[in-house]
């Protein structure tokens, strides 16, 4: 049973199908309906901006609390922003994405290496887990030395301090090979994920919408 | 012109309705197609279910309405399982377009069904700008990144928000994700704070979420539509996904087909032309 109310269900089921009718060839229903998704985006973000982050994490802890004005000094960073709007006012906006790069470098690089680079580097060099449970010993060796070679031969692909000749040019060409397959299986996934999006908007239409003729 | 040109000059609108027929028949003549449980599915059951009744967990609705064909299956077939084990759930948004709204619709439905209680069983907190730094916030306090629940009450005035402030005081996370954010939940809330979580991702994402079930900081993926069909029939709750598979099986056949003829008229063509002899 559908949670939406029968003005709703027609009212997605025209934008659905407005939406869809540029597969036969542009018109003016389909502009219509992106332009209003694109004002309504633009609204609806901005709105929710100004409520979590101005009102609640500036404006009411300093009504409520006058210890917290300290907070117009990130208010005022971020105001300085803006100043990137005109040429003569530019270079404050540096002040802020001074603090903003100097933030995100401290915590990205911290959080890249800790959390994927090392993790994953101990993870090509520990016995791979082989799919159906198998505790085969051969499978394992198998498996590990393909995971250790392909490894090692992609990051051979994007060494350019050598020319790609003798063994690190036979080494760069299957890590080719790697890279390929490795963009298979994205391409395979990609179709699923794509086609999952047109099976949902078809289910709603046929179970939601037409689905709410017959009750 | 011969037949492979005449393949090659076909107007895409032919593909686009067939592609159509083949997502709307299954629809109109269901097969109920088997679906099978893949080992990293069966990681993300398991864990729930190992769960301790009660357990905090913080579920994440961090997807755009665009791909609520694959999410949103997760998200609830998540809350049917957690909420039949009696868990407490705090719910988060790191998307602005969707993800809160979605959390507030879909959980109040879902926790009306179990007979659960809004600010004692579950809590949805919204969307607060900056992911990377609420993340990082949320490690020293809860209630400093947000000072309301998503519908602006005061976290203090919630029960359960009284017992839970910082990711201490969180048991699990199951993250729902179509984007980035899942990456970093990952990297930084697992790898610094040791939060154990599973990750239920859409397929375009799914290939490199792998690594991380390879690595051990994922118990679980759900990889799009196949992920969350499996997940609903473990838990005994067959839905939407599970009847969106039929389709998935069938249009998968379209394009592999297309793409074979595609080849085929590729290389028939070069041929003809004495192209590579």
């Amino acid at each position: 049973m559908t949670p939406f109310s029968p003005i709703e269900l027609w009212l997605m089921a025209f934008v659905t199908l407005a939406i869809f009718s540029f597969l036969y060839k542009d018109n003016p229903v389909y502009r219509l309906v992106e332009s209003i998704f694109a004002g309504l985006s633009a609204g609806y973000y901005f709105g929710l901006v100004w409520d979590t982050v101005l009102m609640q994490q500036v404006v009411d802890p300093i009504k409520t609390d006058s210890s917290n004005l300290y907070l117009i000094i990130p208010a005022l960073l971020g105001i300085l922003l803006f100043s990137r709007l005109t040429q003569k006012w530019s270079y404050l906006s540096r002040v802020p994405l001074a603090f903003v790069i100097g933030s995100t470098s401290g915590i990205f690089i911290t959080s890249r290496l800790q959390g994927l680079v090392l993790p994953q580097i101990r993870t090509t060099f520990m016995p791979q887990n082989v799919p159906g449970g198998s505790t085969d010993p051969w499978m394992i060796v198998v498996l590990s030395t393909i995971v250790v070679v392909g490894v090692i031969a992609t990051l051979v692909y994007f060494y350019f301090s050598h020319e790609h000749k003798g063994v690190i040019g036979w080494t760069a060409r299957l890590g080719i090979w790697f890279i390929m397959i490795s963009f298979g299986a994205h391409f395979g996934y990609t179709v699923m994920g794509r086609v999952s999006l047109l099976i949902g908007r078809v289910q709603f239409l046929v179970e939601d919408w037409i689905g709410s003729f017959t009750g | 012109m011969n037949v492979w040109e005449r393949l090659a000059a076909i107007d895409r609108r032919w593909i686009y309705l067939a592609c159509g027929i083949a997502v709307l028949m299954p629809f109109i003549i269901p097969v109920s197609l088997p679906v099978y449980t893949t080992p990293e599915v069966q990681g993300v059951y398991d864990a729930v279910k190992n769960l301790p009744d009660s357990s905090v967990v913080m579920l994440t609705y961090d997807y755009y309405p665009s791909t609520l064909a694959e999410t949103e299956p997760m998200s609830r077939a998540a809350l049917h399982h957690l909420f039949s084990k009696d868990c407490k759930i705090v719910t988060i948004s790191n998307i602005p377009l969707g993800g809160p709204t979605i959390a507030e619709r879909v959980t109040r439905e879902l926790a009306a069904q179990y007979g659960k209680e809004y600010g004692t069983d579950y809590v949805n907190l919204g969307y607060k700008a900056n992911y990377v730094a609420v993340m990082k916030g949320l490690g020293s306090s809860i209630r400093s990144i947000f000072p309301a629940d998503n519908s602006g009450t005061p976290l203090g005035q919630l029960p359960l928000m009284q017992e839970v402030d910082s990711y201490e005081d969180i048991d699990f996370i199951f993250i729902v994700a179509d984007n980035a954010t899942a990456d970093y939940w990952v990297s930084i809330v697992n790898a610094q704070y040791g939060v154990p979580m599973c990750c239920g991702a859409t397929a375009v994402m799914a290939p490199k979420m792998y690594a991380f079930m390879g690595s051990g900081q994922l118990k679980g993926l759900l990889g799009g539509m196949k992920g969350a069909a499996e997940y609903e029939q473990l838990i005994g709750h067959k839905d939407r996904a599970v009847r969106g598979m039929d389709a998935q099986s069938l249009i998968h056949l379209l394009i592999i087909g297309l793409v074979v003829l595609g080849n085929l008229g590729y290389f028939m063509g070069r041929r003809e032309k004495g192209i590579g002899r």
